[in-house]
């Protein structure tokens, strides 16, 4: 568990190390940008300490003082510019950041394809796709400029005001070293606590959003108030807990304001000092004016100076965020540098295809054993080839392993004499049209959905697969016929229909080799007799591979195979690999009730 | 355009019991405030001071300024956060208890767990209403009369506009900002929907976008959706930082105008110590409201949160009847011992413009019966339940139980009389355990795994690492979909009801289990009633009485 989270965090740090390269370069823009603001702002403040200490004075050139109103102008205009263009410039990066992870993101999702689904939600992968990559916006977008900027735009204040005050130089390099010590001192252990805290309270922010999504069934338990008096104790203890780390924490926040304290008080009762022994009593030769301007102009630069340290410490939080995502996307495979193929390539041969398993081997888990241990079969051209079995027995392996969604662990699987593993995706889903227990409905129209098979047939092609689906009456009965919207999730479709629409799917993509996961495994009975009944129309001239349920399998003809699920589920290499155990005293050789069941076994001695 | 302040009011308000709190936040604030202010302009002051020879500020009023603002500005923090992790705690339990009521009404059932996630995120949305809005907000309440008063003392012709300049970066500005977002919101919320339902079907899809290699089709609709989104922050980050550019040349011209009038160009001349009060005055004052156009920007979208949230919260259901909006015992305390079931002429009907679900449905059920229900899909088996449960009312008709009218029975009373599995029971992300003890907080283990056994998950548990402590993840994700079922199965047999209604409780069984299920369903449910809603029949099944489902009617079948 310990070394999980240390690797985890490694990811995390590299990930985070990269990204930055990738995201300073793109930041450069908007940095510039901070910089010439900076500048501005500094000729900004001379204009304004010239004005103030001639009208302190009473004295000064008109003329001058009409050059720095005008000097004070030109560089609000160009700070307002500047600013906005920063703005504009940071969104622009976070938004070309955005779009390379999604765009990578994407690519790793397909690529890696159903095995996906197996330990994620599809909820927590869109979710990854879309929150958790917008989530990082403020990591580009805000913190890696302003990660910049605190160290080179005080650098540049400071090197000003060592030109024209030595001293104020001097209180706001030690007061400006001061902010990264405080920080240091309160900040780590608190940023470890905040982190946790942080966790803490996204965690209980995922509890909300689970009991409000269950909220009919604690209703229907009536535990409505019970979940609601436990959801406000979790949150007040959770705040006392959040309140003692803030407490450290913000103790690093009032170090920077402390530090702006000191440096103003210093310079203002230093300088103030100086001019008022100046003004008491006046040194020969000495000219009072100018050290008043340079005076204010010192005092008018110590906020400059804090400003970026304080936006670098407000943008923290979007560099906390960027590691939750950081460990997000460190589950997804990397998408390899080539791009997956596009569209499928037509199908060769219409007629059917041989498909052959030899001696295939699969299990999904060491501690679960092989599901297939020796596996072997044929399908000839145009034979149906049903696979019946109890749950367990590994008939959805099989065609899992046809779909290339997993590879066999041993043994080869044939697809007209060329192993499937060296086809590429496309050619591979050129060969085989697929219908599962549950067919996707996307979003979109029923011409889309059913156009998804095969996106340039032509309205012919489309018809003759509404013919083999049995859906072409249906189509005619909706007032809008094809451009009928189905909605998130499929909505308003039943599982008949949905099963249809699959069918002409698979009836416009026309392949040669058709798998068919238990397609009527949701449907009542009156239903099932219909969709076989397409079922059979489609199978016609093709090659098919059917994991079937009894009833199915009674009325579809075809060659009978039976799986049996392994009988010993924990395979022996494993056992094998277990070191002899020292001879227990007989009085503990007493019958676990985990040994009565090998998964527990197994499962108990990988946890020792 | 929808108005911006109502929704936002109407949050404060369900806050009035935090009101001391979040006030002695606000007031704290105002302080540190004020001491900030003292000291940026005394230390101007005193430094002009000096010039012209005079001592104006002293060094220990300075120091003590300083010191009181770090504080002060320490104790700011810490007290407006404690109040808003209060008022966003309270926020929460609020809306978790309208949200139940309004699916005890029957709306929850029929909004998707996604649409009420969205609602979650508009409740946490709504944490920056207090520290990014009010707190600054006050502040003017402080920062505008000193502007006037201390620049009106010296010259009213340069108070005037510099307060106007104040008045729109503090107000007009944010205003306008919110208005702005609350226009580009509804754009920007369609183009985020958009990739949302566009990355939904690509992860949900992956099978058939594998199996059809439609892979680079599919992520060229997810990556047109992005530019959409993209496109769309773009404008409004312009439009940010157009509000944003404005906002500091209003700042700017104010200072223009103090230092026209420090040297008397174009306007009356005030003195060279007035001018550096007002000037480092004026560069405070406008620093502490600089942020409230990006919080007007924010603002637009609260609002529309908070209305989102108010709305969902006002909801209540379509039950005729009481339905108290905490479940009391405020009619019979306790439904009849007599558990018999009646349906008189029940006629129900989703909404006015759909067909009826039932149109003289009756049937009489007697304590202790196993009947079952059959039919297609949508043929109202899952409505039937919902109206035994009270989640909806009948239009027409009555149901009884007992003898008596479920209309007149305390509806958390009926609830622990009548426990359901449904198509849709939730699986919590806790353990499994906490997901058990749902149904009967105070059964021991021992009950726990019979219950286990009885619906053929025990062996699956007892193989899991930490067994009934295992946790479960979102949505049950740490199970398969029928471990998961057969969970929720479990949890129905735990309860103590004595009515279950099972609505397709083999989901996601083998046959053999299945079989195996249905035939000891008898010995489980000893002395209980047992609907079961199927559409088929395995054959297994001592079936007291079996209806099938047709045009709205019960029909005895064979």
């Amino acid at each position: 568990m310990g070394e999980m989270s240390t690797k985890r965090t490694a990811a995390t740090r590299s990930w985070t190390r990269t990204q930055s390269r990738l995201g300073r370069q793109q930041a450069r823009p908007a940095i510039l940008a901070g910089l010439c603001g900076c500048i501005a702002s500094l000729l900004q403040a001379w204009c304004v300490a010239l004005i103030l200490a001639a009208g302190l004075s009473g004295a000064g050139q008109h003329r001058l003082l009409l050059e720095a109103l005008a000097g004070f102008v030109a560089a609000a205009l160009a700070r307002a510019a500047l600013q906005a263009a920063g703005e504009i410039l940071a969104s622009r990066a976070g938004i070309a950041a955005r779009r390379r992870l999604r765009g990578e993101a994407l690519q790793g999702m397909i690529q890696a394809g159903p095995a996906l689904l197996r330990d994620r939600h599809s909820g927590a992968i869109a979710a990854l796709l879309v929150d958790r990559i917008e989530a990082v916006d403020g990591f580009f977008a805000r913190w890696l400029p302003s990660a910049t900027l605190a160290m080179a735009a005080p650098a540049l204040v400071l090197a000003v005001a060592w030109l024209v005050q030595p001293y104020a130089a001097l209180v706001l390099f030690c007061c400006g070293l001061a902010v990264p010590v405080m920080q240091a001192v309160f900040g780590i252990g608190a940023a470890a606590a905040s982190r946790r805290q942080f966790q803490a309270l996204s965690r209980l922010q995922v509890t909300f959003v689970d009991r409000v999504r269950g909220i009919a069934t604690l209703v229907l338990a009536g535990r409505t108030e019970d979940e609601a008096q436990r959801l406000a104790i979790a949150a007040a203890e959770l705040r006392r807990r959040t309140m003692r780390v803030l407490r450290v924490a913000f103790l690093s926040s009032a170090g920077l304001d402390c530090a702006l304290a000191v440096a103003l008080v210093a310079i203002a009762l230093h300088d103030g000092g100086r001019l008022l022994h100046a003004a008491v009593s006046p040194a020969p030769g000495s000219a009072p004016s100018l050290s008043v301007n340079r005076a204010l102009f010192v005092l008018l630069l110590v906020p400059e100076f804090f400003a970026p340290l304080r936006s670098f410490a407000l943008a923290y939080q979007d560099r906390m965020q960027a590691g939750a995502c950081a460990e997000a996307l460190a589950w997804l495979p990397q998408a390899a540098s080539s791009a997956p193929p596009d569209s499928p390539a037509r199908p060769v041969a219409v007629a059917g295809v041989t498909v052959t398993l030899q001696d295939v081997r699969y299990g999904w888990s060491e501690a679960r054993g092989r599901v297939l241990d020796g596996l072997s079969f044929s399908a000839a051209p145009g034979e149906t080839v049903l696979l019946s079995g109890p749950s367990g027995a590994g008939k959805s392996t099989v065609i899992e392993l046809l779909l290339g969604f997993i590879e066999p662990q041993a043994g080869r699987i044939l697809i007209d004499g060329i192993d499937l593993r060296e086809m590429a995706p496309a050619q591979r889903a050129g060969m085989i049209g697929w219908i599962g227990q549950n067919p996707m409905l996307f979003a979109g129209s029923l011409r889309e959905n059913i156009l998804f098979g095969r996106p340039d047939a032509d309205t012919a092609a489309l018809q003759r697969a509404l013919a083999v689906a049995a859906l072409d009456d249906l189509v005619a009965a909706l007032p809008d016929g094809l451009e009928t919207r189905i909605g998130e999730g499929g909505y308003g479709v039943s599982g008949g229909q949905a099963q249809r629409v699959a069918i002409a799917r698979a009836a416009l993509h026309g392949a040669p080799l058709l798998l068919l996961d238990e397609p009527t495994a949701h449907l009542d009975p009156d239903t099932e007799r219909s969709i076989l009944a397409s079922l059979r129309e489609l199978a016609r001239d093709r090659t098919v591979v059917m994991a079937t349920h009894a009833l199915e399998a009674q009325s579809l003809a075809g060659r009978r195979i039976e799986l049996r699920p392994a009988e010993h589920a924990a395979p022996p290499e494993a056992a094998d690999a277990i070191p002899p155990m020292p001879r227990p005293l007989p009085a503990m050789v007493e019958p676990q009730p985990a040994m009565a069941n090998p998964l527990a076994a197994t499962v108990d001695r990988g946890v020792v | 355009m929808k108005p911006l302040l109502p929704p936002l009011l109407a949050i404060l308000r369900l806050w009035r019991p935090r009101f001391p709190a979040l006030g002695a936040g606000i007031l704290v604030s105002l302080v540190a405030l004020a001491s900030g202010l003292a000291l940026l302009s005394l230390s101007g002051l005193r430094l002009a001071g000096s010039a012209l020879g005079l001592l104006l500020a002293s060094g220990l009023l300075l120091r003590g300024l300083g010191l009181g603002r770090v504080v002060l500005r320490y104790l700011e923090r810490l007290m407006t956060h404690a109040a808003t992790f209060q008022a966003l705690a309270d926020l929460r339990v609020w809306f978790f208890r309208r949200i139940a009521v309004s699916a005890a009404g029957g709306l929850g059932f029929r909004r998707t767990g996604d649409v009420l996630g969205r609602l979650v995120g508009d409740v946490e949305a709504l944490d920056g209403l207090y520290l990014r809005l009010l707190v600054p907000l006050s502040g003017v309440l402080l920062t505008l009369p000193l502007l006037a008063l201390v620049i009106g003392a010296r010259s009213v012709s340069l108070a005037l506009p510099v307060c106007l300049l104040f008045v729109a970066v503090a107000l007009l500005l944010p205003w306008l900002a919110a208005r702005a977002s609350t226009r580009a919101g509804v754009p920007l919320a369609e183009a985020q929907s958009g990739l949302r339902v566009a990355s939904l079907d690509l992860a949900a899809g992956l099978r058939e976008i594998v199996a059809f290699g439609a892979g680079a089709r599919i992520a060229e609709i997810v990556r047109e959706r992005e530019g959409r989104l993209l496109v769309a922050q773009h404008s409004l980050a312009r439009n940010g930082a157009a509000a944003g550019a404005v906002s500091f040349l209003c700042g700017q011209a104010a200072v223009l105008l103090v230092l026209a009038a420090a040297i008397g160009f174009g306007l009356p001349r005030i003195s060279g110590l007035a001018a550096v009060l007002s000037l480092f005055l004026l560069l405070a004052c406008f620093e502490s409201v600089s942020g409230l156009v990006r919080a007007g920007v924010l603002a637009g979208s609260m609002a529309q949160s908070a209305r989102r949230v108010l709305e969902a919260g006002a909801a209540t259901g379509p039950v005729a009847g009481p339905t108290p909006p905490v479940p009391q015992a405020s009619m019979r305390p306790t439904p009849p011992a007599d558990a018999t079931l009646r349906l008189e002429d029940v006629g129900y009907r989703w909404s006015a413009d759909r067909p009826p679900v039932f149109d003289g449905l009756s049937l009489a059920i007697p304590a202790g019966a196993r009947v079952a229900l059959l039919g297609p899909s949508g043929a109202g088996k899952s409505t039937l339940a919902s109206l035994l449960l009270r989640v909806v009312a009948p239009q027409s008709g009555r149901i009884t139980y007992g003898g008596v009218d479920v209309t007149g029975l305390d509806v958390a009373g009926l609830r622990r009389q009548i426990a359901w599995l449904s198509q849709s029971t939730h699986l919590f992300d806790d353990t499994i355990r906490a997901n058990l003890l749902l149904a009967a907080p105070d059964a021991d283990d021992a009950a726990l795994w019979t219950a286990l056994e009885q619906a053929r998950i025990a062996e699956f548990v007892r193989s899991l690492p930490d067994q009934l402590d295992e946790w479960l993840g979102e949505n049950g994700a740490g199970v398969s979909g029928g471990q998961g079922r057969r969970l929720a199965l479990a949890r129905t047999l735990l309860s103590p009801a004595s009515v279950l209604i099972l609505d397709e409780p083999c989901a996601g069984l083998d046959s053999d289990t299945e079989r195996a299920f249905l035939s000891t369903l008898f010995e489980v449910a000893a002395g209980r009633t047992v609907i079961l809603i199927a559409h088929r029949l395995t054959g297994v099944e001592r079936l007291d009485r079996v209806w099938r489902l047709q045009q709205g009617r019960a029909v005895p079948a064979a």
